[in-house]
């Protein structure tokens, strides 16, 4: 807890008085000092994700399915409490996690340098290399250097936007601008208009994409390091039960077949991830 | 292969963009009434004889039209936990659209109190009416009338503006429009549809509004300007 900061516009009165009933009627008690112990006492985890990352979480209709929502809908299954999805748009997602407005972020979370510094991180989820999409009638791309000059595209607080500036560049010429989306539906609506050359994210999601929309095509090879997608939690002596937990269920998940299956069913085949010796980012 | 894609049919997501627009709906009402509800006191602070009260009223209105509703509702959400207050999103956006919407409130309503000549209040008094009765019969009417069409500008205004709440994570239109184009890579069709949704919205509120105002102004002699 820090300290108490005073609220500029505290000094209204009327709201002075609204905040005060407010904070009567909301304050909850003091967190408990076991994560874990917490949710399991309340019957519910509270996982915080962003709906428009398929195949990982997405909105069928108004239910969130995906891979990481099977996934875990089948560890809060197993740890006896129901889940809770909250929906924000990625950039606000960890700083929602670090105001504790959920327990965890249940959302494909590129392991990078910066986050674990910041936060824990479960082990992979999935596979988060980096590579290109591009409208299928475009024939001036076949390999990702063909992006030398053109206008490209990522997404805003992703570690697949800085790997794009980094492997622009390696390239003699250069890109012409690296465009920085919110959301990716932006950067893919974008892309289909014709502003944008190229949108560089994580493969799984550029696979299934292409599925579902013809109209785009993913440029092979995939490039830069090797990157994992993970789930975040705070990194407070408290959520380590949880963490422990979690990484539990997913090697358990891992050696029945569970996530083999899912990843079939939602990424069209299986990836193998590491579980030991986990690849230390350099990004 | 296409098994797993699954497609969700158009009545579905128009069933969802529909929920939205209720949310829509519901943060907006609930931000204009809790607006009005501080608008009042603030204006009545603004017009005071004393001085503090004056001061007072000046800075929440600076404070409120002076910084982004964005940021705003990024505070209200995200530093107020820090000091202890904890809102869920609906009510974290409700409030800080309400306190937003207040201080333009507040200088809609002011505006109003000015128009009425001095003369109006000491005739009142002439006339025996004491001070809640000059309120109740000569200035509120005056004022509110004069105030309306501002007041419905502001009511749409924020209405607008709450397509800003889901950065609090409220599944309001915008949001739901959103996900379903990044499910369906339709943005054409369905941000036509949340375009004419709002469009909808705001014409029933500016209806609604209209007939208010007619019924504050019965009774009033036509005037040609």
């Amino acid at each position: 807890m820090t300290t108490p900061r005073r609220v500029g516009f505290a000094t209204a009165k009327p709201l002075y008085l609204l905040a005060a009933a407010a904070a009567l009627l909301l304050t909850r008690p003091a967190a408990a000092q076991d994560a874990l112990a917490d949710i399991k006492q309340r019957g519910e985890i509270v996982a915080g994700t962003e709906l428009q990352f398929a195949p990982f979480e997405f909105l069928e209709g108004d239910k969130p399915v995906g891979f990481d929502v099977d996934l875990f809908e089948r560890i809060g299954k197993d740890l006896g409490v129901k889940v809770k999805w909250v929906d924000l748009p990625w950039a606000s997602v960890l700083p929602a996690l670090e105001a504790k407005k959920f327990d965890m972020v249940v959302a494909g979370t590129t392991i990078s340098k910066a986050r674990l510094e910041r936060y824990d991180m479960t082990l992979p989820i999935g596979d988060a290399t980096v590579a290109l999409i591009k409208r299928a009638d475009d024939k001036a791309i076949t390999k990702p250097s063909d992006i030398q000059g053109k206008v490209v595209a990522s997404m805003k607080g992703s570690a697949q936007l800085q790997i794009l500036q980094d492997y622009a560049k390696t390239l003699p010429g250069g890109v012409a601008e690296v465009k920085v989306y919110i959301g990716s539906s932006n950067a893919y609506a974008d892309l289909a208009a014709g502003r944008v050359e190229a949108v560089a994210t994580s493969l799984p999601n550029l696979l299934y994409l292409q599925k579902t929309q013809p109209m785009f095509e993913t440029v092979l090879p995939p490039f830069g390091p090797p990157a994992y997608l993970a789930w975040v939690l705070r990194k407070t002596p408290d959520t380590k039960t949880l963490l422990d937990a979690v990484n539990a269920e997913i090697k358990k998940f891992d050696q029945d077949g569970t996530i083999k299956e899912l990843q079939i069913k939602w990424f069209g085949k299986d990836v193998t991830l590491p579980y030991e010796n986990i690849p230390a980012p350099t990004y | 292969m296409s098994e797993f894609l699954g497609t969700t049919p158009a009545i579905v997501n128009l069933r969802v963009l529909l929920i939205g627009a209720g949310i829509t709906v519901a943060v907006s009402l609930a931000a204009i009434a809790l607006g009005f509800a501080i608008a009042a006191p603030v204006c009545a602070a603004r017009l005071s004889r004393h001085r503090a009260l004056r001061g007072a009223g000046a800075l929440y209105v600076s404070i409120f039209r002076g910084v982004p509703l964005l940021v705003q509702l990024l505070v209200v959400y995200y530093a107020l936990p820090f000091v202890g207050l904890e809102l869920p999103s609906f009510v974290a956006a409700a409030i800080a659209l309400g306190i937003c919407t207040a201080a333009y409130q507040a200088e809609n309503l002011r505006g109003g109190f000015l128009i009425i000549p001095p003369g109006h209040h000491t005739a009142a008094h002439a006339f025996g009416y004491g001070p809640v009765q000059t309120w109740r019969y000569i200035l509120l009417p005056q004022a509110l009338r004069a105030a309306a069409p501002a007041l419905v500008n502001e009511m749409i205004g924020i209405l607008k503006a709450s397509s800003l709440v889901s950065v609090v994570g409220v599944a309001d239109l915008t949001r739901v429009s959103q996900n379903i184009v990044a499910r369906n890579m339709q943005p054409i069709l369905w941000y036509s549809m949340a375009a004419a949704l709002y469009l909808a919205i705001n014409l029933a509120l500016a209806a609604t509004a209209g007939t208010a105002e007619r019924r504050l102004g019965r009774g009033m002699a036509r005037v040609a300007l």
